[in-house]
């Protein structure tokens, strides 16, 4: 078994012919992952952040940034991330109520998350709770997910600070071609945006890519 | 000065603290965004960063239990509710626009003009009736709403009782809820030895995929989609998290059907 550090707590594992990126951990698995030692799995099959870092790409990050999750979901990617931003706040949102009480427990062991109940869309319903964050993170499967990026790194989002959007093209329409959707929402982020990276999630996820953008 | 509110308080000039957190915390609602640093602002309340975190961490996980538990109390029971009152506001609709009909006829008054106006106002309600239901079933069921719509979802709901008891139900089952009746005429039938037809389908037949189809496909039709409900009411029952691809299934088996 072979390490490789790629972030802050965040390793590449290499164990013979296979690979996968694993979070250092004090805490007990989440969502029913392997844990080696004090490294806990992260499969890219259920977290689309592991996924890009399998297909090799790595944002640059800090240990210490602000984050505002969007989409936390039941916090299969959050718990990961609050391995990663040990010494940072992550604010969750999450708009379903089922998946948040699970969230919650999650929360309740982790001394790095905000979990907030409201819809992303709407952000000045949690303006009075979250600051100005480093790093939005954003995961929805939402027909506005251009827009619901935006209008929150309008309010929330430091100049010079990151984005990551997960871009679902089925959820934004389930009938056009991925590759135009994608086209689309790429160039709609180019005019507000400066572009870092973008790129596919195959095999983990179908019709998915990842945007990585700064807000200049 | 305008009042701004933030999860600890309110400020203007001064902070105003709140002697409650959890109940100001979801209630920091502004109507643009805040123009100073909530943190900085935080401190002076609470000494300092490491205590302004620490409280807000413990608030929001204090508010969020209270306010999943508000969600997910009995929501599907009132949606169920809700969808009774709103059939009984339909019929009456239709009562009483036959009744105006047959007024209206003889002689116009004073009076059918306030009846009408009252038929009217009915209708506004059965709107507002419907949207509600639209909103509770859609944070309740999100899969399902988003497949089948609020007020079918809400029929199927209170056909089985409850989401749990929907989740538990076979697809076969939900195939033909709401025709029991016709099933059971079939069922009879048979025992005696004479033709029958069982019914294709019960409260999906409202489904707009169902419905618009050719008489001979709708069977299929309702099979695959009774399949698809069951699948997306053991989601929205056990995680409550929403898959969008359910609903792109069925609308590629109508499109296959159509053809």
């Amino acid at each position: 078994m072979r390490l490789n550090e790629v972030a802050h707590n965040l390793f590449i594992i290499e164990e013979g012919k296979q690979s996968f990126p694993a979070t250092k951990s004090k805490y007990p698995p989440y969502y029913g992952e392997r844990k080696y030692g004090n490294l806990r799995e992260w499969i890219p099959y259920r977290s689309k952040f592991a996924a890009m870092v399998m297909n090799g790409y790595m944002p640059q990050i800090m240990n210490d940034w602000k984050v505002l999750y969007l989409g936390a979901a039941s916090g299969t990617t959050l718990s990961h991330f609050s391995d990663i931003f040990d010494d940072g706040m992550i604010y969750a949102v999450e708009y379903s109520a089922k998946p948040f009480s699970k969230l919650l427990k999650l929360a309740m062991e982790r001394k790095n998350i905000i979990p907030i109940l409201r819809d992303a869309s709407k952000p000045l319903e949690y303006s009075g709770i979250v600051e100005k964050v480093d790093f939005i993170y954003q995961d929805v499967a939402h027909r506005e997910q251009i827009k619901i990026f935006t209008m929150n790194s309008n309010i929330f989002l430091k100049t010079n600070g990151c984005g990551l959007i997960m871009v679902k093209a089925r959820s934004i329409d389930s009938t056009a071609e991925p590759q135009d959707i994608f086209n689309d929402v790429i160039g709609d982020f180019s005019s507000n945006f400066k572009i870092l990276k973008t790129g596919n999630l195959e095999p983990f996820h179908r019709d998915h890519i990842f945007i990585h953008l700064v807000k200049g | 000065m305008k009042k701004w509110k933030v999860w600890f308080g309110e400020i203007d000039e001064e902070i105003e603290a709140s002697d409650n957190l959890v109940s100001s915390f979801y209630a920091a609602i502004n109507d643009e965004p805040i123009p100073f640093s909530i943190v900085e602002r935080g401190v002076q309340i609470f000494g300092s960063e490491e205590e302004y975190y620490r409280n807000l961490r413990k608030t929001a996980v204090v508010a969020g239990e209270k306010l999943v538990e508000e969600e997910l109390k009995r929501e599907d029971r009132y949606a169920v509710m809700l969808l009774k009152s709103l059939d009984q506001v339909d019929e009456s609709i239709n009562l009483l626009n036959e009744k105006l009909r047959d007024i209206v006829e003889i002689k116009e008054s004073k009076v059918t003009d306030i009846l009408r106006e009252k038929i009217d106002e009915l209708r506004e309600l059965r709107n507002e009736i419907e949207k509600e239901i639209e909103l509770v079933i859609s944070k309740v069921c999100p899969n399902l709403s988003e497949m089948l719509g609020g007020v079918i979802s809400a029929g199927l709901l209170e056909k089985a009782g409850s989401l749990e008891r929907l989740a538990m139900l076979p697809a076969s089952t939900i195939q033909i809820l709401g025709a029991e009746r016709s099933l059971f005429r079939a069922k009879a039938r048979m025992k005696k030895g004479k033709v029958a037809r069982p019914p294709k389908h019960g409260i999906i037949f409202q489904h707009k995929y169902v419905r618009t189809l050719p008489k001979t496909k709708r069977g299929k039709m309702a099979r695959f989609l009774a399949a698809k409900i069951a699948i997306a009411s053991k989601i929205d029952y056990f995680s409550g998290e929403l898959n969008p691809e359910l609903s792109d299934s069925i609308k590629h088996r109508f499109e296959e059907l159509l053809r």
